[in-house]
């Protein structure tokens, strides 16, 4: 039971008064971020970035799971009464939520999200504590050739099997892993594409990528696309009390979404996209009230609801364990444990126990605080959603220039920003997933150490990656979900004739 | 048939990025010791991924447009606004301007202002007036609580820091 005196002794470190402070003070500024249209949870950690400077890692890692819990409710308190969901996560929750609160069942809908993420956090965090030893036991043994073979996988599936078209999910890996070129090559010190500019040769930082991304392109695509558009926020009216068929509808709901979320994030396929659109349409279709669908069904809120919130909690699974990222929000956490020097790994739970299990403590805090504080304070988060939109999304990009300008100071980083603004402005307009780039630049270059690594250790000899059992299957996996799909598409188009 | 001009440009975008880098990989050494490839093995890798993601996004948009695009009736957009894109980035091409000469609190002041003018406010001397109490305050906090230094540039006799 190693892993449940870690936790205990997690709790030490988490139930500190000081700590429990950072949590409570993530939570407030991640859900009052959060809400902001268009601020998804990877770009409110990406802009509270820069706050943590002055803390201790452990303080900063605990305030960022409040912060990460936090933008999360934030995020479906803006979907439910607004129908602008921030990330492709929270499309699901729209489609009924948006509908509830049109029916003036606001309260119960917000209700449902905030108690069923609660109840999916906390059952995900106690799956997260169990399996983590597990896997880290596991992966102890694996070598160089093993986390590449992994990598290659995560890589894979974040760029293919989620979106909408192969072709575009790895052109923006393929951009995400260009810029993680950018740089000392950390084998041999040699500078690549820096063309003699020394801010570039620190590499392109994640948090410039993610804010230019999301925020400035969000900002420039919803000012030329969107902002004359006329706009309907829902009023919070009557009882914001789930009534006890509200109860009955929404527990099973809830649980059912847990057991789908959690191991889509646990797996290295990050996203919670796909889970969040399994669990609606589990919930569809075991519904009593299928007539519900559609009109403002609460097991169409509570699900995937749930099932968002277990996934992200999976998410940090693979994050905790093996160091690899598989959403961009994950990438972003890798970015803040990296400018503390922490590298999460297997290693990590034996070198600083104390760090990670504190944090993993902390996240059982973390939703008991966002639930306490959250629900009785929906009223004031709702009065953030009428800031008025000129002003609103002026102060994002204060924000956005600050977080990229206090990392070097210097107005390269400003002009990257802006780069990937455009960028983002593009790839927003033309449907390009965003997520596989940041996780492309984050884990590029740890992917090249380990394939250089491995071929060291094996003297220049390639035939590791498929000798040796582990790599060879991962391997094999991730060239089956490349080429399945193709093949399948093929041989439905040749029956049709 | 539908073909977008953007589709295209955008296509050959991710093929000359994909083209630079095989042109900067012919640069690097390829020395690298027991591995037996060198820094530049992985740049060629990536230029090929980006070569070929690229004729295959051009492949498509010249064929029919690019495969599974939400419909124009899912998206709910307006036509292209050029007028509030160029005030966004106004305000962050100035703001990179100003940040060392006027200081930060000037330049986010500035950007403020900018960007609620594209989003359709008129009201452009209120919103600087905003948009100067917002980042004073962020300056204040940064410099005096979170010693993060910034730059305070005119107003610098003022409020310090760097």
């Amino acid at each position: 039971m190693e892993a449940f005196a870690g936790l205990l002794h997690g709790f030490d470190v988490a139930l500190k008064p000081i700590n429990l402070l950072w949590g409570f003070i993530g939570v407030t500024l991640g859900t009052f971020v959060g809400v902001l249209p268009g601020v998804g949870p990877a770009l409110t950690v990406a802009m509270l970035l820069p706050l943590t400077a002055q803390l201790d890692p452990t303080g900063a890692l605990i305030m960022f799971a409040g912060i990460y819990y936090g933008a999360m409710f934030g995020g479906s308190t803006t979907t439910i009464l607004l129908n602008t969901p921030g990330e492709s996560a929270s499309i699901a929750t729209a489609l009924e939520g948006n509908r509830m609160a049109k029916n003036g069942r606001a309260g119960p809908a917000l209700a449902t999200s905030a108690i069923g993420s609660f109840v999916a956090g906390t059952i995900a965090v106690a799956l997260l504590t169990l399996l983590a030893p597990v896997v880290v036991e596991v992966a102890l043994k694996f070598g160089p050739a093993e986390y590449f073979a992994l990598m290659v996988f995560a890589f894979t599936t974040v760029a293919s099997v989620l979106g909408a078209s192969t072709t575009r999910g790895l052109a923006s890996l393929f951009v995400g892993l260009a810029l993680g070129l950018v740089g000392i090559d950390s084998q041999t010190g040699q500078p690549r594409f820096a063309f003699g500019v020394p801010e570039l040769l620190d590499g392109i930082d994640v948090v410039v990528l993610a804010v230019g991304l999301f925020a400035v392109g969000e900002t420039l695509y919803v000012a030329a696309y969107t902002s004359r558009l006329p706009e309907t926020l829902e009023k919070m009216s009557g009882s914001l009390w789930m009534s006890r068929d509200d109860w009955k509808r929404s527990w099973p709901a809830w649980l059912r979404a847990t057991a789908i979320g959690f191991p889509f994030g646990s797996i290295p396929a990050g996203g919670a996209e796909i889970p969040t659109f399994l669990s609606y349409s589990l919930e569809k279709k075991l519904s009593r009230h299928p007539q519900d669908f559609g009109n403002g069904a609460i097991e169409g809120v509570a699900g995937p609801e749930a099932a968002n919130n277990a996934s992200a909690t999976g998410v940090l699974v693979p994050l905790l364990t093996l160091g690899i990222p598989t959403s961009a929000t994950a990438a972003i956490l890798l970015t803040a444990f990296q400018n503390y020097g922490i590298q999460p790994g297997p290693l990590l739970f034996q070198i600083q126990p104390d760090l990670v299990w504190g944090l993993i403590a902390s996240m059982y805090v973390g939703n008991v605080i966002l639930l306490i504080l959250n629900l009785p304070l929906i009223g004031i988060w709702v009065k953030v959603l009428s800031i008025p939109r000129p002003l609103l999304y002026a102060g994002i990009l204060v924000f956005a220039t600050l977080g990229a300008y206090s990392l070097h100071q210097s107005w390269v980083d400003l002009l990257t920003l802006y780069a990937f603004g455009l960028l983002g402005f593009a790839m927003r307009r033309f449907d390009i997933p965003v997520a596989p780039a940041v996780i492309g630049l984050i884990l590029g270059p740890l992917a090249e150490t380990q394939f250089r690594r491995a071929l060291s250790i094996s003297q220049g000899d390639a035939s590791v990656f498929f000798t040796q059992p582990i790599a060879a299957t991962f391997l094999a996996v991730t060239a089956l979900l490349v080429v399945a799909p193709w093949v399948a598409r093929r041989a439905a188009f040749r029956r049709r004739g | 048939m539908r073909r977008s001009g953007a589709e295209v440009a955008l296509s050959l975008g991710v093929l000359a990025l994909g083209a630079g880098i095989a042109v900067g990989t012919a640069f690097l050494p390829s020395q690298g010791g027991y591995a037996r490839i060198g820094p530049n093995f992985i740049p060629a890798v990536v230029a090929i991924g980006l070569i070929v993601a690229g004729a295959f996004l051009l492949y498509e948009a010249l064929t029919g447009g690019w495969r599974s695009m939400p419909a124009a009736a899912e998206r709910a957009e307006h036509a292209l606004h050029w007028g509030a894109f160029g005030w966004v980035s106004a305000g962050l091409v100035a703001h990179m301007a100003l940040i060392r000469w006027g200081g930060f609190v000037v330049a986010g002041a500035v950007l403020f202002a900018c960007v609620a003018r594209g989003f359709g406010s008129t009201r452009t001397l209120r919103d600087a007036g905003i948009g100067l109490a917002i980042t004073l305050g962020v300056f204040l906090f940064f410099v005096r609580v979170l010693n993060v230094s910034l730059p305070g540039g005119w107003l610098k006799f003022l409020v310090g820091g760097l």
